[in-house]
């Protein structure tokens, strides 16, 4: 009984670890759409200095918030993706 | 004889003999089948493993997928040895010797016909992967932002290279499809390959095969090489020869 | 002949031919990314489910 114990604590749940990955797969999906979306009109002069200010703020904020979840997990970047066989992966490979 | 009938290949009849004991799928031994001069390269395999539904299982096993592959890509090897052969699909079995002429017989005009435009070819594979360069690869700043402002600015800059490479990619992929066709009879376009099975670094943006008359493969081997360390952050490589597999299909239009 | 660098042939360039040769792939399949509006919508309840302190970037 200690033995098993003693592993399970070690070691994360991995039927959570693997909704925390695919959770966190969709969160990062919607991330980098948002900086691109952002990264656009930034580029189009479409947004005021401040709201370029908050929403690069907020993007940061959550590209930390990002990292910290996925340490905590001891995931990798590379770890947040779907392979959606045919259509390739669903999030750009870099 | 028991078992299903696994063929490898269509051939015509051999001018030499081909190699002795020469062990295919299963382990079984790879024999010829004589149809109306036309000759279908066959092994008798299980039907616990070459049934329908086993079969699609075991594709799904990579080990399975792995050793018959080889074993399949072996009995073409040894038969490019003494013939130019129109290579079949991996799993292609019929019910008996019975069904395999069958189906010989609804196909010998095609298989002719292919069989003289394959004659003396082979096939070259040519594969161009892009891949930022390591310092400019850095998804994370090196020096964290001051500022929302900067943060922006920082991640459109990276984008933008990131984009400038793959554009720079796909440009030079295509000119060299262009280039390479030109010079080659026919040639076919393979999906990207998957990184997670090939173990390759940086994208695939180019996976196509061409095919080159026998004498010719010096030259298009050079003509490869010649454009080989063009382009920083892009990668060719080269494979083949091969038989012709990607040609022995229904001709469709190259490219 | 030049000389090629030969590698044992990759089983991923071998199952290209035996599974799918000789299809064409015509075009790209990609993935069309969501129009503004909608990803705005689903995205503000996305940040303040991840950080409560920070507002809404998009002002209204």
């Amino acid at each position: 009984m200690t033995d098993r114990g003693k592993r399970m604590d070690l070691e994360p749940d991995t039927v959570e670890r693997d909704l925390v990955k695919l959770v966190l797969t969709v969160v990062e999906l919607l991330r980098q759409l948002m900086e691109r979306q952002a990264g656009r009109r930034f580029d189009t002069g479409d947004l005021s200095e401040e709201q370029e200010e908050r929403i690069g703020l907020t993007l940061m904020l959550l590209d930390d918030r990002m990292t910290e979840l996925r340490e905590r997990y001891g995931l990798r970047p590379e770890d947040l993706n779907l392979d959606l066989g045919p259509l390739g992966p669903l999030l750009p490979r870099e | 004889m028991t078992g299903l009938r696994y063929v490898y290949a269509v051939c015509h009849p051999l001018g030499a003999p081909l190699q002795a004991q020469l062990t295919g799928v299963a382990g079984a031994p790879a024999k010829l089948l004589n149809h109306h001069g036309l000759i279908a390269v066959v092994s008798h395999v299980p039907e616990g493993d070459f049934a329908e539904e086993a079969l699609h299982a075991h594709l799904e096993d990579l080990d399975w997928l792995t050793d018959t592959a080889r074993a399949h890509q072996g009995v073409i090897d040894a038969l490019t040895v003494v013939t130019t052969p129109l290579p079949l699909r991996l799993g292609t079995v019929f019910r008996d010797d019975s069904g395999v002429r069958v189906m010989m017989e609804e196909r010998e005009a095609d298989f002719r016909r292919t069989l003289d435009r394959l004659a003396g070819r082979v096939e070259w594979g040519v594969k161009v992967y892009a891949e930022a360069e390591p310092e400019k690869a850095a998804a994370r700043p090196a020096a964290k932002a001051a500022s929302g402002r900067d943060y922006l600015m920082q991640r459109r800059q990276q984008a933008r290279a990131t984009d400038d490479l793959w554009q720079k990619a796909e440009e030079f992929a295509s000119r060299l499809h262009d280039t390479l066709s030109a010079f080659a009879e026919d040639a076919r376009l393979h999906a990207p390959q998957n990184p997670a099975l090939s173990g390759a670094s940086g994208r695939n943006v180019l996976n196509a095969a061409y095919l080159v008359p026998r004498e010719g493969s010096e030259e298009f081997v050079e003509l490869v090489d010649r454009t080989k360390d063009d382009v920083p952050g892009l990668r060719v490589e080269l494979t083949g020869p091969w038989a012709a597999y990607s040609f022995a299909g229904d001709t469709g239009a190259g490219a | 002949m030049t000389v090629v660098e030969r590698r044992e042939i990759a089983l991923v360039d071998l199952l290209d031919r035996l599974l799918a040769g000789g299809v064409v792939i015509k075009g790209d399949i990609t993935l069309r990314i969501a129009d503004v509006d909608l990803v705005r919508i689903d995205l503000n309840a996305l940040i303040s489910s991840v950080n409560e302190q920070v507002p809404s970037p998009w002002g209204d």
